[in-house]
């Protein structure tokens, strides 16, 4: 199995450099730094919702609400900010508690009552948009009063300057080093076979120069964005949850058998609950970060974002049948997803013909999951 | 006679194991030609070489039907030169009718609709030709296994299939249900049919065939006709060496009782003919209690409603470790030492597509939790541990459960169980599907148990190993207890007796 993946992956890196040579022959200025930096941004907004939805995706459910969640969140967000005057990080605390609301009722509904996922987040896709227009009066809401930054509007304007960009770098890769070192560590204790040490060693390596380079790019322009940074910690995160807890591994469990995993114990309905609520966090930060980027909250904030987030993950390997699907496949997924959306934009393609690439790429995607779960057999 | 199937030195690799490795053997024309083999000993393997599951471009060698080089490159091409399979895993659509099974994919038409009728009288004879006493508009999904079994096969030869391939046909029969499909492979001879038996219940494959050949590691190791073979000699080419015990129970010192169940009554259950009535019984520590019966006398669901509350309890009183245990669910069970082996393991056991280590630490991860961290080390250790105790055989322990042969998925549900830690064991047809001497095995991993203490719940519907096996043996009959039996008096006619006494 994991050599098919493998195939997989690489496979989605050939037809990301693609992309990447196709929009740079069209145009040289999308591999500018200008237009990397704000690529990056893009690519942490989608990967962030793309990753909360990994989490439900993994439990073989779906969530079509988040596009409407997305801006339902960053909207009540803007409002308490701008119409009540409160202070970001409140507003966001209040988003974000409602977030946890709205979503562990839709997994208490999806769990205890068995009503399918596709069909309650279908309601809840109507009713959250309806309860977003309600929220910002179907109007336009800015992040901000009078112009000046807040912890909001600072999610995707904040970079960090050059110094200490590079320390985070540095900071990073050492972090990368230090947990090789203990994985190698604890594996010789137990007794275990590891890699060789030339083949850890240079994995950690390449990685720490993909990251020099992105950083000496970025910091052309205006140093690492805050963005990339909550993406690089919110990938840590769902790593550590789905790889490393026996949370992340009842997840696969169901989707990949849920009546088996009934039997070994598992409490599968208060996994796959819990399994929404992550993903209701995930859809506020989500909703935070593109009110920011906009700049205010207007009534198409977060539409068809179910759709990128769901082709982000299929692109990226994960099964919609549940059981399948990793960190780094979410993230290339988005990569892919953001590239095309952002060279288009920059080729100042119609929004016609990009919402019919959109489709394409998703329905190319799915077929491709199809293609590679019938390969597997 | 003609030879109607014929391979030669057909080898065939997987990453890391050569399941098939310069095999040959041939097949005459209308007669049984049964393979005896191991778990992973190749068998499927080569069933899925011959009938193009495996297309002729990944394996190295040659396969001959009626004569002619076959290169088959998916199950269409070997149907249409007669080959057809019968799997254990059943390939019926549980929501259609019997009929509708039969007839999937080339139902008589009347222009451009269904030809129902024609498709039911058609169904109604070919059902009659073969001694089938079932109504061909009966849903499948309401059929029990066995009758499922024997409706494939029906379904298989009214494709007019001259070779039939049966991998583990009978694994999931009860005794009753395997006489009739022995008589309808036996009837096959007189039609000229040819078989290829595969089987790890060793009596009735010397009943039925006319070869034997015994494959042990991919390879052939020896092919005799049934006369020049015996029980022992094929268990001992199989195994390469003398297995001098079947059943080696050894009973150990009865101790204090573990769980007492009394007067329990439950229905509700998928199968909603079956009522349990005024169930009580109790199992002690060190002790083996058999469960026998018919196909659904409700023995798997009396296991499953005391487990995980399958069913509806109406009635009765369950005390578990000295504690009354009324509304169970797995994990309360699991924390409270009592673990189930489900009978169908791909359904309820096993995460196919994921590795062994992973099946096997499922149900047991809290306590490889560090920190919130599952310790991916202490986790590996107690796998490893397990794997070797139990010898599932695999390149390594990450490879999917999915890619083992059938005796070592079931290796691996019985590791995950036994990883619990239980006290209380409930072992649901634990050997079905795995060979002698893995059996064995399983066996003295029964007699470890009990001897350190713990109680068994052993069901099956193999008398031999019922009264192999167990200290006590109760017989279900349609939901009810129809008598307890020692199995040092009791002979296969009694237990079979009273298996059948309100049905
Ligand atoms: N798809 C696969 N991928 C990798 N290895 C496989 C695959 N299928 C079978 N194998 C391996 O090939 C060997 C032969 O397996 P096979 O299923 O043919 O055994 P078998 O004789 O049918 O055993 P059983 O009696 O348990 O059914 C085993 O070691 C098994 O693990
Ligand atoms: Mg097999």
């Amino acid at each position: 199995m994991n050599k098919e993946m493998s195939i997989r992956d690489f496979t989605m890196i050939m037809v990301l450099g693609l992309i990447w040579i196709f929009f740079y022959n069209q145009n040289p200025e999308f591999i500018g730094s200008r237009n990397l930096s704000n690529l990056a941004i893009e690519l942490s907004i989608i990967s962030v919702l793309a990753l909360g939805m990994l989490v439900v995706l993994l439990t073989g459910e779906i969530d079509l609400s988040v596009g409407s969640g997305v801006g339902l969140l960053g909207g009540i967000a803007c409002v308490l900010i701008f119409n009540y005057s409160w202070p970001a990080w409140a507003a966001m605390l209040a988003a974000l508690a409602v977030a946890v609301v709205l979503w562990s009722s839709m997994g208490v509904l999806i769990t205890s009552f068995q009503v399918p996922s596709f069909i309650i987040t279908l309601g809840g896709l109507l009713i959250f948009k309806g309860l977003f227009w309600m929220v910002i009066n179907s109007q336009t809401v800015s992040v901000s009063k009078g112009g000046e930054q807040n912890l909001l509007s600072m999610l995707t304007t904040f970079s960090f300057s050059t110094i200490v960009s590079f320390v985070l770098l540095a900071g990073v890769c050492f972090a990368l080093f230090v947990s090789m070192q203990k994985r190698r560590k604890m594996q010789k204790e137990y007794g275990f076979e590891s890699l060789p040490y030339e083949r850890d060693y240079l994995k950690v390596f390449i990685i720490c120069q993909l990251l020099l380079l992105m950083t000496l790019v970025l910091t052309q322009f205006r140093g690492v964005p805050l963005s990339l940074v909550i993406l690089g910690v919110a990938a840590t995160v769902i790593y550590i949850l789905t790889k490393h807890t026996a949370f992340g591994r009842y997840l696969y469990a169901i989707g990949g058998n849920k009546e088996a995993a009934v039997i070994s114990g598992i409490p599968v309905q208060k996994i796959m609950c819990f399994s929404y609520v992550i993903l209701g966090c995930f859809v506020a930060l989500t909703g935070f970060m593109q009110a920011a980027y906009q700049g205010s909250s207007t009534t198409t904030v977060g539409e068809l974002m179910e759709l990128d987030a769901i082709a982000a993950c299929v692109i990226g390997g994960t099964s919609l049948k549940g059981g399948r699907g990793s960190v780094g496949g979410v993230i290339i997924g988005a990569l892919i997803m953001t590239s095309l959306l952002n060279g288009m934009t920059l080729m100042a393609v119609s929004p016609e013909n990009k919402l019919i690439a959109r489709g394409s790429v998703l329905v190319l995607a799915v077929w491709l999951d199809v293609f590679f779960a019938k390969k597997k057999k | 006679m003609s030879v109607a199937l014929s391979v030669s030195e057909l080898t065939k690799e997987f990453p890391g194991v050569k399941a098939l490795d310069q095999l040959s053997f041939s097949l005459e024309e209308g007669t049984v030609h049964s393979l005896c083999g191991e778990n992973g000993a190749g068998k499927s393997t080569l069933i899925k070489c011959i009938s193009g599951i495996w297309p002729s471009s990944t394996y190295k060698g040659q396969i001959n039907v009626f004569g002619d080089e076959a290169k088959f490159s998916g199950i269409s091409d070997s149907e249409k030169a007669g080959v057809a399979v019968i799997y254990q895993e059943l390939a019926l659509v549980e929501d259609m009718t019997i009929a509708e099974n039969i007839f999937l994919g080339r139902e008589p038409k009347k222009g451009f609709l269904v030809d129902w009728n024609k498709m039911y009288d058609d169904s109604k004879n070919i059902l009659k030709e073969y001694n089938l006493d079932l109504n061909p508009s009966d849903l499948v999904g309401d059929l029990g296994v066995g009758q499922q079994q024997l409706v494939e096969i029906v379904k298989a030869l009214s494709k007019n299939a001259k070779i039939l391939l049966l991998d583990e046909p009978t694994a999931a029969l009860t005794d009753s249900e395997v006489k009739i499909l022995i008589d309808i492979v036996s009837d096959l001879k007189k039609r000229n049919i040819s078989c290829i038996y595969i089987s790890h219940r060793l009596e009735e494959v010397l009943e039925i065939s006319d070869h034997i050949t015994v494959i042990r590691d991919g390879q052939s190791i020896s092919t005799k006709s049934r006369k020049e073979w015996t029980y022992d000699s094929v268990v001992s080419a199989m195994v390469g060496r003398e297995i001098t015990n079947l059943y080696p129970r050894k009973k150990s010192t009865v101790g204090s009782s573990l769980i007492e169940v009394e007067g329990l009554s439950a229905e509700g259950f998928s199968n909603s003919h079956l009522a349990l009535t005024e169930i009580s019984f109790e199992v002690r520590k060190g002790e083996v209690l058999g469960f026998g019966g018919l196909m659904g006398a409700g023995r798997s669901e009396l296991l499953m409603n005391l487990f995980h509350g399958v069913g509806d309890r109406s009635k009765g009183k369950v005390v578990l470790k000295e504690k009354a245990y009324d509304s169970p669910s797995a994990k309360e069970s699991i924390s409270r030492g009592l673990i189930m082996v489900t009978e169908d393991r791909k359904r309820f056991g096993l995460v196919l597509d994921e590795s062994i280590a992973f099946n096997l630490s499922l149900s047991h991860l809290k306590t490889f939790v560090n920190a919130g961290l599952v310790d991916g080390n202490k986790e590996m250790t107690a796998n490893a541990d397990f794997a070797k105790k139990l010898k599932v055989k695999a390149p390594d322990l990450s490879v999917s459960v999915g890619s083992l042969s059938g005796g070592n998925q079931q290796k691996v549900v019985l590791g995950k169980a036994l990883m619990t830690e239980p006290d209380i064991v409930f072992l649901d047809e634990p050997t079905r599907g795995i060979d002698v001497g893995a059996k064995v095995e399983v066996y003295e991993l029964i007699n470890q148990l009990t001897e350190a203490g713990k109680a068994v719940v052993l069901v099956s519907s193999e008398m031999p190993e019922l009264l192999g096996m167990s200290d006590r043996i109760l017989i279900l009959s349609a939901g009810k207890i129809a008598g307890e039996f020692d199995p040092t008096k009791s002979t296969q006619e009694d237990l079979l007796e009273a298996a059948m006494k309100f049905s």
